[in-house]
């Protein structure tokens, strides 16, 4: 019964999630000339 | 001599032109001889998937007379849910999803270089709607209550079952009303066919409207489950996620169904469309890589979110592991290194492992990281009668797939007086 009322710090991982974000932004321009680019 | 080459002349102009059906008479003529086979009927195929669909009804006979539980099925108080939600329903919907993904590329973004393949993509997405979700019959403990979110007798608004019981009944006639235009053409019915054609924009918009909520609908099914889905697969974005994977799940089917069809119903497809099909293949490749993508980052970002990271040092963090890299990172740069080469071999094993990946992860979601701590002694796995029963739901598909491609302009060109008609 406990487990349904778990409580966390949503706030805690924010700085994670913001550096993946990021990084997804900046991978996505990488993958996508990537996947355009026309093989060797 | 000369009389046999007027039948053949005749039966080539009733094809092009379309049967001329003038009455109810006709049309019960017409439909007989479209009953028959056509071909040879001892194939391989037909010899081995005819007794197992037979059986499979027969069972299906059983399960509705005697329920749900042994012998028909392994379900349980501990989980309701086995093969026939989680194979069946869940993921026959998400690879149904093609049909929306790619009406959305054709008619709303116009990129006609995909239009040869959307007549076989909309006739999939309507069958595996008609077959798939038609089996929730099967699943449901009161089959008989079937229709009640239809008509009332408690409605059941508090569910999300109600919502993807009104979004499969609505999405099955926006898919009929996509694909109507072919079985109009197929009757020869030219003002109907005009008629039908002017409704297909509004039956793609409402169908793909209706899409994205019943897909994540379906994630939502989940949402109550948090105390019993494993916390590496429990995210307040199971929805998200959902939709998401129906989008490269449905691509991944068409390139897989496409390539099937493609060896199977070559004759009847002109030269211009089998050579524009590689370019085709190439196009959904990079759709798909580029979609696992943003999957996957999705589920990183997730696994940051709900705090799960440590449980990744574990059985089912291992086995999460497996699916998410072996089955998302893995077809998708195999998609990637394809669309680059145009390499259709290593597209379509990318397209096979994509499959397999999304059966696997609503698999998981259903029984295999629901109630995981069960040992496994007492977990469930499918009764060899629900096998059975799934392979013959699958294989009817396949038949009425094949019966109605055999007949109608799906895969060959519409006839000439439809094909000015046609966008």
């Amino acid at each position: 019964m406990e487990e349904l009322f778990t409580y966390y710090d949503m706030f805690a991982t924010k700085g994670d999630e913001y550096l993946i974000i990021i990084a997804v932004l900046v991978l996505m321009i990488v993958f996508w000339k990537f996947l355009y680019m026309k093989p060797y | 001599m000369a009389g046999e080459k007027l039948e053949t002349v005749d039966i080539v102009e009733e094809k092009a032109e379309g049967p001329s059906i003038k009455s109810f008479g006709n049309f019960i003529d017409f439909l007989k001889k479209e009953l028959k086979p056509k071909g040879n009927i001892a194939t391989p195929f037909n010899i081995i998937s005819l007794p197992i669909m037979l059986l499979g009804y027969v069972f299906i006979v059983l399960r509705l007379a005697y329920g749900l539980g042994k012998p028909v099925t392994n379900l349980t108080q501990e989980f309701p849910w086995g093969l026939w939600i989680g194979f069946d329903v869940v993921t026959g919907v998400a690879f149904a999803g093609g049909g929306y993904v790619l009406c959305f590329i054709v008619y709303v973004l116009r990129a006609e270089k995909y239009h040869p393949i959307i007549r076989a993509t909309v006739l999939n997405a309507f069958l595996a709607y008609l077959f798939y979700a038609g089996a929730i019959v099967l699943d449901i403990g009161r089959w008989w209550n079937i229709y009640n979110p239809m008509v009332g007798n408690s409605f059941g608004v508090n569910a999300v079952m109600f919502l993807v019981a009104w979004h499969f009944f609505l999405y099955m006639l926006a898919a009929l009303i996509e694909f109507s235009p072919t079985i109009a053409e197929w009757l020869g019915m030219r003002r109907v066919r005009k008629i039908l054609g002017a409704l297909t924009l509004g039956a793609v918009i409402f169908g793909i409207t209706l899409s994205t909520l019943h897909q994540s609908g379906l994630g939502a099914l989940m949402m109550m489950a948090k105390s019993k889905i494993h916390p590496l697969w429990y995210t307040n974005f199971i929805p998200i996620l959902y939709f998401v994977s129906s989008i490269f799940a449905g691509l991944s089917l068409t390139i897989f169904e496409g390539s099937i069809s493609h060896k199977v119903f070559g004759p009847q497809i002109d030269e211009e469309h089998h050579k524009s099909y590689d370019d085709i293949v190439v196009g959904l490749a990079r759709i798909c890589a580029l979609t696992m993508f943003g999957y996957f980052f999705l589920k990183a970002i997730l696994l940051v979110h709900e705090h799960a990271v440590p449980y990744l040092d574990s059985t089912m963090g291992f086995w999460y592991l497996f699916e998410v890299i072996g089955f998302v990172l893995v077809p998708c740069f195999m998609f990637v290194s394809g669309a680059q080469q145009k390499n259709l071999s290593t597209i379509k094993f990318a397209a096979v492992l994509t499959i397999v990946g999304i059966i696997l992860n609503r698999l998981n979601y259903t029984f295999i990281a629901y109630n995981w701590y069960v040992p496994l002694s007492e977990r469930y796995w499918p009764a060899p009668m629900e096998l059975v029963i799934t392979a013959s739901i699958i294989l009817s598909e396949v038949w009425a797939f094949r019966w109605m491609v055999n007949r109608m302009p799906v895969l060959r060109k519409p006839p000439a007086w439809a094909i000015e008609k046609e966008h």
